[in-house]
Order: C-alpha cells, then sequence, then structure tokens
C-alpha cells in the first residue's frame, strides 16, 4: 500500500499506481509474488485469472496458498490472500482459462497493463495476440529453475512474443517409439501409451504394439524380393501370424483393452504379451536389427518363479532406487491390479486419466518403461527421474519466482510512466556473466521481426507439409491450433474462395478424414486462415514435401527466405546478432572472440544426423549447450535435461514416396500443467544463430 | 568427487518423510535430495523483521530448513504495511518479530519458527552461536562489524542486508567457504569417420574461498583512481550504497516518506561530500522511501538464494558486494577485499 502514503514514491508513481487497472494472468509460482507486490504498492484495482487448483507440490514456492487450500481455485484464494495483505484492494478472480471467448480484446482494452505469468506456451501466444490487437503493454514472465525472464512486449515498439520462432515441443515418430526406441525418453513415452490402451483414453496414434508398416521393415522386404530370397520380412510373418496387419500396418490386436479385460488382468499374461510376444514379432522384422542391437524378449515366469507376491507397495515407494528386473515385474504387478479396480468401478465409457501425481498410474510407467528399456539395452532409470520426463517437470523454486515477480511489477511502474527505455527485458541466472552479473537487462530493444507471422502487418508463412499424409482434420488440430496457436480458425483456399474448414460447428465436417491433397491442397496453394476471436489472419502458403520414415510431417517456416537453396542465397549471421548475444548474456566484448569461433561447433552440434525432429521445450537446454561449448561452467543441477543434446531437423531430403496411407504417429509431450514453464525467449540471438545454422536444402 | 557430496550428506543423519518428499518435489528435482536434506538440518536467524526480513523469511521458510528465528525489538509501523506482509494490520503498534509469527509459520507447518525481541546490541556470541547463518536487516555499520567479528570466531556465514526504498544489496561474510560446483563440459562421442556428436558430461568439482570480514568494505575507497572506470561502467549504485550508511550512522535514522524533501536535501549533501560530480542523480535518490515491494522482492529473493547456496554447499554465492539497480533491474556483484 505504499501509494497510500504520501511520500512514499514519487509523487507521478503514487498517481499512477492509485489509479491503474491491472490484469494478471496467472495465479502460479510468479502470479502468486505478483500479486503480493501489487496489492502491497497500492494497486487497487486489479484482476487476476486462472483455470487451475491447487496441488500439495505447489505449497513449496506459491506462498499464497497453503495445505487447507488444496484442491481450491488458484484465483480465488490468492484473491483471498492477498486481500489480507492489503485490505483496501479490489481484486476480481476469475476461476478460468484466458483463452476462453469470455475474455476478448474488449476485455484486455480495459486494462493500463497486463503481466502474464503463464506457464504453457499456448496461453503465452494467445495473450500476446489479444494484447497486441488491444495495444495494451504485455509485461510478459517466465522461470525454469534458476533462470527468469522478464520483458516488455508492446506494438510498434517491440518484438511480440512470436516473433522469434520457438523450440518445438520434443516429438517422436511412431516407430520410434512402437519398434525401435534407443532413449529412455522412448520406453516412457511408449508406457504412457500402453496405460492409455488399457485404462486411458484410446488415443488411434498411440499405438504400442510393433509396427509392421515401418518403412525400413519394408525397404528390407522390397530387398529381400529383388534378389529373390524367402528373407523374414514382414509380410511373410503376417501369413504365418494369427495377427494380420492392416494396410496401415498396425497389428490388429482385436482391442487390447477388452483382450486384458477379459484376462482378468492377469499380469503374468499381460506381462508377456507385452514384452515377450510383441517382442517376439520385433525381432522377426530382422532389419531392424542388422544395425542395432537386437532386442532381448523377457519371460514372467522365469523372472517371478513364485507369482507377484505383495512386495510391490514397498518397493514402488522407493523412488530413487533403480529398480531391478523383478522388482520392476512387482511393482508391474501392483499397479496393475489397482489400475484395474479403479477402470472396471468407472461407469459407462469413462476411463482413467493418466497424472504423474497419480501413484498407481506413475508406478505402472515406471515399470512398464524400465522393463522396455530393459529388453532394448537402454538404460534405466528411478521412478522420481521418470516421474520427471513422463509429466515433462519444469522444477521450480520460490527465489527465482519472487525475483522474476519483483522484476515484473518494477517494470509495469515503468511501463504506467511510459519511461519505455527502462524497460528492456532482464534475465536472471545463476552464475555470474563476464561482468560479474546475474540480473542482466538487455542492453536495447530488438526490432520486430518484419516477418513475424503474428505482427507484422500482412502476415504470411510457408508450410512444408507432406500433403499426401495428412488429413484436413490434422492440419486444423495438429497444425493451425496446436502450432500457431488458433482457437478457432476458418480457412479459405484463396484462390476459389472455397471453404476448407469452418468455425462453425458441423458445417465442414465432411472434410475431416480426407488427405489435403484429396482436397486439392497441393503444393503452391495459398490458404487464408482467420481466427475471429484472436482478430488474426494468416496466409498459408503450402509446399509439399514426402516424408520420410523418421520425418515429422509438417514444419512451419515462418520465414519464406529459409525455403532459398544454400548455395543460391547463403545463410551469413548478421552483424547484429553477435551483439545481441552479448546483450543478452552481457559478456563482456571482449569474449566475443573466441565464442565466435565455438560458435560453429554449436552449429554442427545442431547439425546432427538424426533425422527426426527432435527440439527441446527447455529453454535451459539451450543454455546448457550453450554454456557448455562456451566451456563455462554450466548450471549445476539441471541434471534431468543435460543428457539431451540440442538437435535440431536437418534432414531435408525429399526422396521416394511412401504409399502409406497412414498418417504417421507423432508423438508429442505436452506441457506439464502445473509448472511455470521456462524462460520464454531466453536467447533471442541464440535462436536467431540456429536459424542461420538450419540451412535447409531443397532439392 | 559425487560420492563425497553424498558422503558428508550422510553424515547429517536425515531421511526425508513420505510428506517432505512431495512437498518439496520440484525443488529437489532442481537442486538434488543431498541439498534437500541438508537444507533439513539448517538453523537460521532472520534479523530485523522490515519488509525485506519478511521476504527472505518466507523464501527461506518455503525452502524446508530446521528452524529459523525471527529477531526483532522494533514495533510494526504504517510504513511496514508497503512491504511487511507477514504482520497483520491488526498488529500495527505490536512488535514485528512476533507479529510475524503467525503467518510465517502458515507458510510451512515443518519449520521450527519462534521469535525474539532482546535488542540486538544486547545479543551476544552466544546467541549467534545457535545458528548456522545469521542475517541482519537494517543495522548500523558499528553493529554490523560487530557481528560479522563473532560470526568470524565462531564460523558462522554471515549476511548484512538491506533495502532503501527501491535500492538493496547484500554483504557476504562466509570466511572459508566450501562448495561443489558442476562443471560441464562437451565429450565427443561420434567415431573419427563420422559426422561429430556430443554429449555432455558433467563433473561436479570441489571448491573451497575465502570471503574477507565487513571491515573490508568500511574501509574501501570509491574514490580510488583505478576503481573509476569500473565505477563508470557499473553505475551509482556503490555510491548510493555508500551515502544511505553516512546518512544511517550520521542521523541514527532512514530517510523518512514524512520529511521526504529534506531528506532528499541531505541525502544530495552526503552524496556530494563523498563524491563529488557523481552519476547519482536526485531523482534517484527520490526512490529511497519506506520499502517497496517489488524491489524487496528481488532482493528478497536474491539474499535467500544466497543461503539455501550457503546451506546446501552447492554453487558459488556471490563474494561478496551484491548491489541491486531499480531503474536497469541490473543486479551485480562486486568484489571488496578480495584479491
Amino acid at each position: 500500500m505504499a501509494a497510500a502514503i504520501d511520500g512514499v514514491l514519487p509523487a507521478t508513481l503514487q498517481e499512477l499506481v492509485k489509479k491503474s487497472k491491472v490484469l494478471v494472468v496467472g495465479a502460479g509460482g510468479i502470479g502468486c509474488e505478483v500479486l503480493k507486490n501489487l496489492v502491497l504498492s497500492g494497486f487497487t484495482d486489479i484482476e487476476i485469472i486462472d483455470l487451475d487448483t491447487i496441488d500439495l507440490s505447489n505449497l513449496n514456492r506459491q506462498f499464497l496458498f497453503h495445505r487447507e487450500h488444496v484442491g481450491k481455485s488458484k484465483a480465488r484464494v490468492a484473491r483471498e490472500s492477498a486481500l489480507s495483505f492489503n485490505p483496501d484492494a479490489n481484486i476480481t478472480a476469475y476461476h478460468d482459462s484466458v483463452t476462453s471467448t469470455d475474455y476478448g480484446v474488449n476485455f484486455f482494452k480495459k486494462f493500463d497493463v497486463v503481466l502474464s505469468a503463464l506457464d504453457n506456451r499456448a496461453a503465452r501466444n494467445h495473450v500476446n495476440r489479444m494484447c497486441l490487437n488491444a495495444d495494451v503493454p504485455l509485461i510478459e514472465s517466465g522461470t525454469s529453475g534458476y533462470n527468469g525472464q522478464v520483458e516488455l512486449i508492446k506494438r510498434g515498439l517491440t518484438q511480440c512474443y512470436e516473433c522469434t520462432p520457438k523450440e518445438k515441443q520434443r516429438s517422436f515418430p511412431g516407430c520410434t517409439i512402437r519398434n525401435t526406441p534407443s532413449e529412455p525418453i522412448h520406453c516412457i513415452v511408449w508406457a504412457k501409451h500402453l496405460f492409455n490402451q488399457l485404462f486411458g483414453e484410446s488415443v488411434e496414434d498411440e499405438d504400442i504394439s510393433p509396427d509392421a508398416a515401418d518403412p525400413e521393415a519394408q525397404e528390407a522386404a522390397a530387398e529381400a524380393k529383388d534378389t529373390g530370397s524367402a528373407g523374414d520380412a514382414p509380410e511373410g510373418l503376417n501369413e504365418k501370424e494369427s495377427e494380420p496387419a492392416t494396410a496401415n500396418g498396425n497389428v490388429v490386436r482385436i482391442n487390447t483393452r477388452q483382450w486384458a479385460k477379459d484376462c482378468n488382468y492377469d499380469a503374468g499374461k499381460l506381462f508377456n504379451k507385452f514384452f515377450n510376444e510383441d517382442i517376439n514379432y520385433l525381432l522377426r522384422m530382422s532389419n531392424l536389427w542388422k544395425s542395432r542391437k537386437a532386442p532381448v524378449p523377457v519371460q514372467w515366469d522365469t523372472l517371478l518363479i513364485d507369482g507377484a507376491g505383495s512386495k510391490g507397495p514397498e518397493l514402488a515407494r522407493q523412488t530413487h532406487k533403480i529398480w531391478t528386473l523383478e522388482e520392476c515385474a512387482h511393482v508391474f504387478a501392483n499397479a496393475l491390479k489397482e489400475l484395474s479396480a479403479a477402470f472396471l468401478k468407472l461407469e459407462g465409457n469413462d476411463t482413467l486419466v493418466w497424472d504423474k501425481d497419480d501413484q498407481p498410474a506413475m508406478d505402472f510407467v515406471a515399470a512398464c518403461a524400465n522393463v522396455r528399456s530393459h529388453i532394448f539395452d537402454i538404460e534405466r532409470k528411478s521412478r522420481f527421474e521418470i516421474k520427471s520426463m513422463a509429466g515433462n517437470i519444469i522444477p521450480a523454486i520460490a527465489t527465482t519466482n519472487a525475483i522474476t515477480a519483483g522484476i515484473s511489477v518494477l517494470r509495469a511502474f515503468s511501463v504506467l510512466q511510459a519511461k519505455w527505455e527502462q524497460c528492456k527485458a532482464v534475465y536472471a541466472r545463476l552464475r555470474l556473466n563476464g561482468r560479474n552479473q546475474f540480473l542482466v537487462p538487455d542492453a536495447f530493444f530488438p526490432a520486430p521481426n518484419p516477418n513475424c507471422y503474428v505482427c507484422a502487418s500482412d502476415p504470411a508463412i510457408t508450410l512444408r507439409i507432406d500433403t499426401k499424409r495428412v488429413q484436413i482434420k490434422a492440419f486444423r488440430d495438429e497444425v493451425l491450433i496446436k502450432t500457431l496457436n488458433m482457437v478457432n480458425p476458418d480457412v479459405t483456399v484463396e484462390s476459389t474462395g472455397s471453404i476448407l474448414i469452418s468455425s462453425e460447428e458441423g458445417e465442414t465436417e465432411c472434410n475431416e478424414q480426407k488427405l489435403l491433397s484429396d482436397m486439392n491442397i497441393v503444393d503452391g496453394v495459398i490458404l487464408k486462415c482467420d481466427d475471429f476471436f484472436q482478430s488474426y489472419e494468416l496466409s498459408i502458403i503450402i509446399s509439399h514435401f514426402d516424408a520420410e520414415r523418421d520425418d515429422v510431417l509438417f514444419e512451419v517456416i515462418a520465414d519464406k527466405n529459409q525455403l532459398q537453396p544454400k548455395d543460391e542465397k547463403p545463410v551469413e549471421p548478421e552483424a547484429e546478432p553477435s551483439s545481441r548475444k552479448r546483450a543478452a548474456n552481457g559478456n563482456d566484448a571482449t569474449d566475443d572472440g573466441p565464442s565466435t569461433s565455438k560458435r560453429s561447433r554449436l552449429t554442427e552440434v545442431e547439425d546432427d544426423d538424426d533425422d527426426c525432429l527432435v527440439v527441446e521445450d527447455d529453454d535451459d537446454v539451450e543454455e546448457q549447450v550453450q554454456e557448455s561449448v562456451e566451456d563455462t561452467v554450466a548450471a549445476a543441477t539441471n541434471k534431468l535435461t543435460v543428457d539431451c543434446p540440442q538437435k535440431t531437423a536437418t534432414k531435408r531430403k525429399p526422396s521416394k514416396t511412401l504409399d502409406d496411407e497412414d498418417v504417421e504417429d507423432i508423438t508429442e509431450i505436452l506441457d506439464s500443467s502445473d509448472e511455470e514453464v521456462g524462460p520464454t525467449k531466453c536467447k533471442r540471438t541464440k535462436l536467431e544463430e540456429t536459424r542461420a545454422g538450419e540451412v535447409i536444402n531443397i532439392d | 568427487m559425487k560420492m563425497d557430496v553424498e558422503e558428508s550428506a550422510k553424515e547429517t543423519g536425515v531421511e526425508l518423510t513420505d510428506a517432505e518428499n512431495e512437498l518439496y518435489d520440484r525443488q529437489i528435482r532442481l537442486w538434488g535430495l543431498e541439498s534437500q536434506k541438508r537444507l533439513r538440518t539448517a538453523n537460521i536467524l532472520i534479523s530485523g523483521l522490515n519488509g525485506l526480513g519478511a521476504e527472505i523469511t518466507k523464501n527461506i521458510i518455503l525452502s524446508g530448513v530446521n528452524l529459523v528465528k525471527l529477531h526483532d525489538d522494533k514495533l510494526v509501523t504504517e510504513e511496514d504495511f508497503c512491504s511487511q506482509f507477514l504482520a497483520a494490520r491488526e498488529s500495527l503498534g505490536n512488535n514485528r518479530a512476533e507479529a510475524s509469527l503467525t503467518r510465517a509459520r502458515a507458510l510451512n507447518p515443518m519449520v521450527d519458527i519462534s521469535a525474539d525481541t532482546q535488542p540486538l546490541s544486547e545479543k551476544t556470541a552466544d546467541f549467534f552461536g545457535q545458528f548456522d547463518v545469521v542475517v541482519i536487516n537494517g543495522a548500523s555499520n558499528e553493529e554490523l562489524l560487530r557481528i560479522d567479528t563473532i560470526c568470524r570466531e565462531l564460523g558462522i556465514k554471515f549476511f548484512a542486508t538491506d533495502v532503501w526504498g527501491m535500492f538493496g544489496f547484500h554483504y557476504a561474510g562466509l570466511q572459508k567457504h566450501c562448495y561443489v560446483e558442476n562443471v560441464i563440459k562437451y565429450k565427443v562421442i561420434s567415431k573419427p569417420n563420422e559426422k561429430v556428436k556430443y554429449e555432455t558430461v558433467s563433473t561436479p568439482v570441489q571448491r573451497e574461498v575465502e570471503y574477507p570480514s565487513y571491515s573490508n568494505w568500511l574501509d574501501f575507497n570509491i574514490n580510488a583512481p583505478n576503481y573509476q572506470r569500473k565505477l563508470k561502467r557499473d553505475g551509482p549504485g556503490i555510491i548510493l550504497l555508500r551515502v544511505l550508511q553516512n546518512f544511517r550512522s550520521t542521523y541514527k535514522r532512514d530517510p523518512s516518506y514524512k520529511t521526504r524533501e529534506a531528506d532528499i536535501a541531505l541525502l544530495e549533501q552526503i552524496r556530494d561530500e563523498l563524491v563529488p560530480n557523481s552519476a547519482l542523480s536526485s531523482d534517484t535518490l527520490g526512490l529511497l522511501f519506506a520499502q517497496i515491494s517489488p524491489a524487496v522482492a528481488v532482493v528478497g529473493g536474491v539474499v535467500a538464494q544466497e543461503i539455501i547456496k550457503v546451506v546446501t554447499k552447492m554453487e558459488a554465492p556471490h563474494r561478496n558486494l551484491f548491489i541491486f539497480n531499480p531503474e536497469t533491474c541490473m543486479g551485480y556483484v562486486e568484489q571488496i577485499g578480495v584479491n
């Protein structure tokens, strides 16, 4: 209530604080701190929105919440607690999603400044668009571990949140998950899919059975035919097997869920099915194992001679121990028992929902992932570690949140006074930079990206997409909604004006299952997309490519210059990025020499020949990579992520067409819903460098 | 090396309960189980329950230490409501440490929290000796020097810290401090004729560092010719700290919002005497009244993070003078008396 006491704040600031109307988006780790700072500073007109409820694991940092509040609305409890600090404040709390159509541009226009404290990119993108449209200054913040970031987004002055491309969520091709896992995360994703197959909402592209349509195995079949040898190609296999492959290659297991139920969830039968029979099936696709180590099936009876017994619950509590194979089997049996009991109690078509904080669900995934890891000779992990990976947990701590929220509200002071020069982005770090700083303001405002597909006038993107394998529904859900963050898009074909996708329910339902190419959406076609709610229009230029085995099926290219072949237009880092790098990292000018030469090494790392698109979501990883490349001492505690060096899609050789009808299933690890997801644009410059290095070859 | 870390943590003889594992899950994922066990045994003194004291207290209690002693002989004033959120409105006129107890305990019922209202000047080595870390807010330089000396003799980690308005600092007196830092390097894992692939390798490295005594700051000459280039680069924050500490020792109080204009004039006078023609503007001197919540949150967050580093013996604590500039939001570390 500083503004309520004359003489505490300078008079102009005091008046502005008293009369300003502020929106806080998110009442989590940063939001709680922001709200406290606002009421104590003397803001009296505050609205706060959050759709989440309070969880026990929030209480170590979201200090407006206590044990008795678990399960209640974050926004409402935050309001109550903040009012006890300053009863004179007026706070309106919304227990709701900020992307709901109730909060349109007119809602945002009411505010003098918006402070966002969100935990996921989709909502951040949305709030960015709303604030740009409403022309309200937005102070965007994020933390991840010891790292924090605050930046101002103001139309016409700064970059918008979407001016720089964000690293995509890490995703994996279906055949890696189903046939050829090579990392613990592959087995963890598979185990989550197995959970869903048995108890969860059944998703078609989460099949866990061997994928007989794996192009690599098929190539082998073709080769085998050519050379006249009998081979042991999947086709031959299918005839012998009682489970024939369908046209899309999925082995028909007449409803895994029903089969498991008919077996009375017999632990031994299920275990043998998933970890013995299916593995034997995979072994017969011998081409897969020519250059890989072949999996070794395991058998229930040899593992647990005396059956499962009752050790499971006790073992499951040893979360930091790496369970032996036998221990995994015990935990599996116990989790299966609990989950099946819970599942059978459900009514109608209800299903269980996998949750990292649900004991048996997490036990099940940890046990199954480790058994599969054992089979494929992949390192096994403790339940604690698996929870981090399966739940995509980005650790958050009270101190970083407090520091970040403090900077956020100090920036709000500057915004209200229109002291724009004082509003440069600030980064909080664990370790000192070359100038002995760890709270590091940027040296200047990076200019808005003229090709930004959100804040540029007449925004357009190029979409590389396999039009022969992507259906209209997937185009809407995966590309427009999940990737381009629209809420309710309308799409028309520019040349003909025909409606491809309508935001009116049911109007274009008949198109949904058709492939883009069936609808004549082929190379060169321009689509006009319009999201009325976001007041957002975007042109999409389709660029067809034939996806290979491990390719993802589409990629958004925001800057069309990127499509230029390498030798026609060599991409060179401009002078600016290096100075920007200095701004972001606060390094001394003298540091630039060595790090420039080392940066080329970084590019090589990113040009990893691994041809599936594996990009980290977490900016921490970037930080890690950069720091390590510069041979500096990097953050100590990000062990959870350091073993996944950043990789970027680089394989761009369109080659032969696959006649596969099925849309290749790409598995995404979704945002965790309860964590502050990381500094949003930590390394602006770093990203640009990445782009510069990421040269795309088009034959 | 990693084994050493684990071994020494075992010496604490602490095992976390299921409830603790659950509550501290997210932070354990950041700093590890051993660090959490060390926090579990730490006893912390927070002296001076102003807004900054409240922020540090909040963060430290949330982190899951063993014991926090709230110490203050001052009473809650109207000014405290600018940032001291642990004291309720109704507690106006009551002792600040006692007024903070209820809300402090609600933050984390697993931490032992109590209050002490005896004046700081009466506190001797016996008292400070009960703690692993001692944090002193808002004390005079004479008092800080006395306590730093006691802490040096007893091997207790000492922090002096303050916020005036939006400006803040902390001074770390950690004597000889050992910690572990993970050094991460890239290792080539590809074969010679393949495309180059890397793997990150993280090695814990044990380090030992000396922290000079508080007297080094009192003796530090900001007008020294060889310091001027640095002073120009890092801005007038360090001059501001000098001016404010000088004001406190001259007038036996801090600048007050009740006499705002007069006190700004006094500050200007001290500034011009200490460092003629400094870059410290009179506008900045207008930001030094009471304790402004967001700035206190930044400094309190930094100090608490330093305490966590010290207790867990993970990562390098700042050596040794931290200064926060509220206008740029730059936070940097000045090495005072470090060779």
